[in-house]
C-alpha cells in the first residue's frame, strides 16, 4: 500500500516538474522596448490562429511586448468578457463580424482612439467615434464542389431552382458571424432576400454547423454547394488542392470587416494602443493578405484573392442589420428544421 | 429535543463549508445574474424564461433522449458486463481497457466519424457504393440514442462489473443446493443484488445524457433534433451573451435531476445487500460451452464493431488522408498529419497540458471525494443530504453554466485569491466539475460494504484509522480506482471547461483539436484525436500496473 502511494506520487511530481518547466520558458523574455513599451499585451483573438500567431510573435519581436492570447469562436470570447467583468483582463479584442463589434459598443466601455494610419483605413472599416478598428475583412460567397458541378455561377434566387435541390448547405448563423452579417444585409438590402432565403429552404437547404464544418459538408461532397461560406476559408483550402471553387454572385455580398476593439477597462492601455497601430503596419497588413483575407488599408492588395473593388457588394445598412439580424438567424434555423 | 452537538458535526461542518465554498458560490454568482436585474431581485424575468412554451418542445426532447439512451445503454452494457465478469473472459483484461476506448474518445470527434461515415458521399458509401442511400437512415433520432449510447454505456458497465465481481459464488450455490433452476438464481439472487449498484450507473448515464452538448450540437441539430443543452450554449455565446437566462434554463435541469437522485437513493437504499463480509469470497466462474464462448466472443465482436470500429475507421481514415475531397483514393494517405503534430510545440505542450491536468484533478477528486463519500457514510440527517447533494450538484447541470459561475466568482474575489488566469483555476474547475463521479463510484462500492467488518476491526481494538487502512479502503479501492480512471479519461478530453477557462497562451488536446476544426485542417484535428487516445491507452496501463499489482 504504502509503496504504490509513493508511486503514485513520484508519478505526480513528474508531471508537474515537466509542466512547470514547460509554462516558464515563455515567460521570461520580456524587457526590450521601443517607444518605451514594456510588459504585455493580453489579446482576445478568434481565428484564424496561424495569423493570431504570426500577429503575435511579429508585435512582440517589434516592440518587446509579451502578447497573451487567448483565442477561441467569437462567443466564447464575448462569454469570457462578460464573465470577467468584475476583473477585466483583456486589452485588445478582436472579433470576427462588424455586428459582434457594434453590439460591444452599444454596450459602451469602448476606448475611443485614432491609429497613426487612420487615412489610409478602407472606408467603413473604422466607426465614426474611432472605437472599431477594422484592421481586416472577410466576405462570404458561395462556395462548390467541381467534382459534383464543374462550372457554377448562379445568383442567389437561382441556388433555389429544382437542378440544386437537395444539394445545398449554410453554416449556422446563430455561430457564424459572417453568416449572420449576410443573411441581415441580404434582407435589408435586397428587396426580395427574404423571399430567396425562404425559397433555398423549401429547396433542402441544411445547417451543418459554424463556418468550417458547413464547409466541410461539401468538401467531402455531401453537398454540393455553400451559401454565405466565408470566403478566406474557401481560398485556402482551393490553395491546398482541394476540388473546390469559389466565386461572388452578381447581386451582390456582404463586406464584413473584422474589428478590433480595446475596452476601458484595459489594463495595459499603452500596449493596447500600439498593438492596435501595429494591426494597420505594412507588415501586419501583408499577414492578414497571406491568410486569405481582405486587408483592411487601401495600399496593401492581396494577390491570393478576390480584392475590395472586384466584389460585388449589396449596400449595407450596419444599424437596420443589426435590428433584425439575431431574428433572421433564428428564423432560418427555424426554417430548417 | 434535537439538538446539533457542534463538536461531534465539526468535520461535517467544515466539509460542508468547503464544499459549499467551491460548488454553491459559482452557482450562486451565477443564477445571481438571473433574478436579479438592475440591482433588484426580481423573479419574474427567469420565470418568464423557464416558462416559455418552446422550452416544453426541448425539455421533452432532453427527457425523451436521456431515457432512450438509459434503455440502449443497459442493453450493451449489463451483456458485456456479465461475460467480462463472469466467464472465462474475464482473464483477458485488456478488454477493459478495450471497452473504455469510446468513452475515451472525444463525443464531439466520435459524432463526426460517425456522420463521416454515414453520409451522402461518405466513407459507407466510398465502400460500398452498391447500397445506395442506405447509409442516410442513420440519420434519425435512432442514430443519435446509438451513438450516444455507445459513448457513455461504458459507465454502467464498469459499475455493473465492479459489482458483479463482489458476488461471491456462495450466495448462488446454496440457491443451487435448494433446487433453484439457472432462471430463478438470476432473476431471484443476482438481478436484485445488482439492482442499487444499476440504479445508480443508470442516473449518472442519464445525468451525462441530459447534460452533453457535443453529440447533440454536432448530430442533434443535423437531424432537428433539439435539446436542453443546445439552447443553453446559445444563450451564453451568443452576443448579446445572457448568462441568467442559461441559468434559469439550467435550474430545470437540475429540479428534474435531483428528482431522478431522490428516485435513485430510494432504489438503492432499499436494495443494499451487505456483499463483502469477513467470509472470505470467491468470485463465481460460469463455465461457458464451447458455443457459448463462441456466442460470447461474437456479441464482444458486434460491440467492439460498432462502438469502436466505426468510428475509428472514419477518424484514422480522415487522419491519414490527403485531399479530403477526393476521400478514400489511391495516393490520397499520408503520414504527413500525424508528423506534423509531433513537430509542432504547440501541439505538444497541449497535450502536456491536458495530462497535467487529468493527473491533478483525478487524483485531488479522488482523496476529496472519497473524504465526502466517508462523512456522508457517518453524518446524520441534514449533514448526510446536505453532503451528498451538494456534491453531486455539479453533475446535474451543463458544464457551461458551471464554468461559467466559477469565472464569475473567482474574478469577484481576484483581489483575495488571485487565482483567475492561471493553470490553478483550471484544476480547479475541473476537480469541482468531477467531484460527482468519485462520490459516485465510492458510493457505489459501499452498498455492498458489511458494517460487520468494521465492527469487527473495531472490537478487537484497532484505532479508527487502522480500520480505515486496513479494512475500509482495501474494500472501496477498486471504485476509488475506477473513479480516478473515468475523471482521467474525462478530464483529459474535456473541451467546454478548456474552451472558456483556459488561461491565454494555454492550449489543451481539446481546444487544439477544435482550433484545427474551425480553422485548420479536419485531418489534423482527427490525428490529434487518435494520438490522444493512445496516450490514454498507456496512461490506462501504466495506472494499472501502478494500482493493482497483484491482480493484473
Amino acid at each position: 500500500m504504502k509503496k504504490r502511494i509513493i508511486y503514485l506520487l513520484l508519478v505526480l511530481s513528474v508531471f508537474l516538474s515537466l509542466v512547470g518547466c514547460g509554462g516558464n520558458d515563455t515567460a521570461e523574455t520580456s524587457g526590450e522596448t521601443e517607444g518605451g513599451l514594456s510588459g504585455k499585451v493580453t489579446v482576445y483573438m478568434p481565428s484564424p490562429a496561424g495569423l493570431a500567431d504570426k500577429l503575435a510573435a511579429a508585435f512582440t519581436e517589434k516592440t518587446g511586448v509579451e502578447v497573451e492570447q487567448f483565442q477561441g469562436t467569437t462567443g466564447e470570447i464575448l462569454a469570457r468578457l462578460e464573465a470577467e467583468k468584475a476583473n477585466p483582463v483583456a486589452d485588445v479584442v478582436i472579433l470576427a463580424s462588424w455586428s459582434d463589434g457594434l453590439t460591444l459598443k452599444a454596450e459602451g466601455g469602448l476606448e475611443s482612439y485614432t491609429p497613426t494610419a487612420v487615412d489610409k483605413i478602407n472606408e467603413g472599416f473604422i466607426d465614426e467615434d474611432h472605437t472599431l478598428f477594422g484592421y481586416s475583412a472577410s466576405a462570404v460567397a458561395v462556395i462548390y464542389n467541381t467534382t459534383i458541378i464543374p462550372e457554377l455561377d448562379a445568383d442567389w434566387d437561382e441556388l433555389a431552382n429544382a437542378d440544386y435541390k437537395d444539394m445545398i448547405a449554410i453554416p449556422d448563423p446563430e455561430k457564424s458571424g459572417a453568416a449572420k452579417d449576410f443573411l441581415a444585409g441580404f434582407v435589408t438590402g435586397l428587396e426580395n432576400g427574404e423571399a430567396i432565403m425562404e425559397s433555398w429552404a423549401a429547396n433542402g437547404l441544411i445547417v451543418p454547423g459554424a463556418n468550417k464544418a458547413a464547409l466541410e459538408a461539401v468538401t467531402t461532397g455531401e453537398k454540393a454547394i455553400l451559401i454565405a461560406g466565408v470566403d478566406y476559408n474557401g481560398y485556402s483550402s482551393i490553395d491546398k488542392g482541394e476540388p473546390l471553387a469559389i466565386y461572388y454572385p452578381a447581386s451582390g455580398t456582404v463586406i464584413n470587416p473584422r474589428p478590433a476593439v480595446i475596452p476601458n477597462t484595459a489594463p495595459n492601455m499603452d500596449n493596447a494602443k500600439a498593438f492596435v497601430d501595429f494591426l494597420f503596419s505594412e507588415e501586419a497588413q501583408q499577414m492578414v493578405a497571406e491568410a486569405y483575407l481582405l486587408p483592411g488599408v487601401n495600399d496593401v492588395k492581396a494577390d491570393n484573392r478576390s480584392n475590395l473593388d472586384e466584389i460585388p457588394v449589396i449596400p449595407a445598412d450596419w444599424n437596420k442589420m443589426m435590428g433584425i439580424a439575431s431574428e433572421t438567424a433564428a428564423k432560418l434555423n427555424d426554417i430548417c428544421k | 429535543m434535537k439538538q446539533i452537538d457542534f463538536k461531534k458535526n465539526l468535520p461535517f461542518i467544515l466539509l460542508l463549508i468547503l464544499l459549499g465554498f467551491l460548488i454553491l458560490c459559482p452557482l450562486i454568482s451565477i443564477f445571481a445574474k438571473a433574478v436579479i436585474i438592475d440591482g433588484r431581485l426580481d423573479f419574474y424575468q427567469a420565470w418568464q424564461i423557464i416558462t416559455n412554451s418552446e422550452n416544453l418542445q426541448t425539455i421533452y426532447n432532453s427527457l425523451l433522449l436521456g431515457v432512450s439512451v438509459v434503455l440502449c445503454s443497459t442493453v450493451i452494457a449489463v451483456p458485456t458486463a456479465f461475460l467480462l465478469a463472469r466467464t472465462q473472459l474475464a482473464k483477458y483484461s485488456f478488454l477493459d481497457i478495450v471497452f473504455m476506448v469510446p468513452f475515451m474518445t472525444p463525443p464531439y470527434i466520435a459524432s463526426m466519424g460517425w456522420i463521416l461515415f454515414m453520409q451522402k458521399n461518405g466513407l459507407f458509401q466510398q465502400l460500398f457504393p452498391s447500397t445506395g442511400a442506405l447509409s442516410e437512415n442513420f440519420f434519425q433520432f435512432g442514430g443519435l440514442v446509438l451513438v450516444m449510447s455507445l459513448h457513455v454505456f461504458p459507465f454502467l458497465m464498469t459499475m455493473l462489473k465492479n459489482a458483479i465481481l463482489n458476488i461471491p459464488a456462495s450466495l448462488e450455490e446454496s440457491a443451487a443446493v435448494f433446487g433453484a433452476g439457472k432462471t430463478k438464481r438470476l432473476t431471484k439472487i443476482f438481478a436484485p443484488l445488482l439492482t442499487g449498484n444499476y440504479a445508480i450507473g443508470a442516473l449518472l448515464v442519464f445525468v451525462k445524457t441530459l447534460s452533453e452538448y457535443g453529440t447533440p450540437y454536432t448530430l442533434g441539430r443535423r437531424i432537428g433534433f433539439y435539446v436542453f443543452t443546445t439552447d443553453i450554449h446559445r444563450y451564453s455565446t451568443t452576443a448579446p451573451v445572457d448568462f441568467g437566462s442559461s441559468a434559469s434554463l439550467s435550474s430545470i435541469l437540475i429540479f428534474i435531476c435531483m428528482g431522478m437522485w431522490m428516485v435513485q437513493n430510494y432504489i438503492t437504499n432499499r436494495t443494499s445487500y451487505r456483499l463483502v463480509s469477513g467470509k472470505g469470497t470467491r468470485p463465481v466462474q460460469t463455465e461457458l460451452s464451447k458455443l457459448g464462448q463462441f456466442g460470447a466472443w461474437l456479441w464482444i465482436g458486434i460491440v467492439v464493431l460498432i462502438a469502436i470500429g466505426i468510428p475509428y475507421f472514419a477518424i484514422i481514415s480522415t487522419s491519414l488522408i490527403k485531399l479530403r475531397g477526393f476521400g478514400l483514393a489511391a495516393g490520397n494517405f499520408t503520414f504527413g498529419h500525424y508528423k506534423e503534430l509531433l513537430t509542432t510545440p504547440k501541439a505538444i505542450s497541449s497535450i502536456w497540458n491536458s495530462l497535467f491536468l487529468a493527473v491533478s484533478s483525478a487524483t485531488i477528486c479522488s482523496i476529496l471525494g472519497t473524504i465526502v463519500v466517508l462523512a456522508v457514510r457517518k453524518a446524520k440527517g441534514f449533514f448526510k443530504k446536505a453532503l451528498e447533494a451538494v456534491s453531486l450538484l455539479p453533475e446535474m447541470l451543463p458544464s457551461i453554466v458551471l464554468v461559467l459561475g466559477i469565472m464569475l466568482f473567482w474574478n469577484s474575489i481576484y483581489k483575495i485569491i488571485p487565482l483567475y488566469n492561471t493553470i490553478g483555476i483550471m484544476v480547479l474547475a475541473y476537480v469541482i466539475l468531477y467531484i460527482p463521479y468519485t462520490v459516485s463510484y465510492v458510493t457505489s462500492a459501499f452498498t455492498q460494504i458489511n458494517e460487520s467488518l468494521l465492527e469487527a476491526g473495531r472490537t478487537f481494538g484497532a484505532t479508527p484509522f487502522y480500520v480505515f487502512r486496513r479494512i475500509t479502503l482495501p474494500m472501496i479501492s477498486r471504485g476509488i480506482f475506477a473513479g480516478w480512471m473515468m475523471i482521467f479519461i474525462i478530464a483529459f478530453r474535456e473541451l467546454v471547461t478548456a474552451s472558456l477557462i483556459a488561461p491565454p497562451n494555454t492550449l489543451v488536446i481539446s481546444t487544439y483539436i477544435n482550433r484545427e476544426f474551425e480553422q485548420g485542417s479536419v485531418s489534423l484535428g482527427m490525428g490529434m484525436a487518435v494520438i490522444c487516445v493512445i496516450i490514454t491507452i498507456i496512461a490506462l496501463l501504466i495506472f494499472r500496473k501502478i494500482v493493482e499489482p497483484k491482480e493484473v
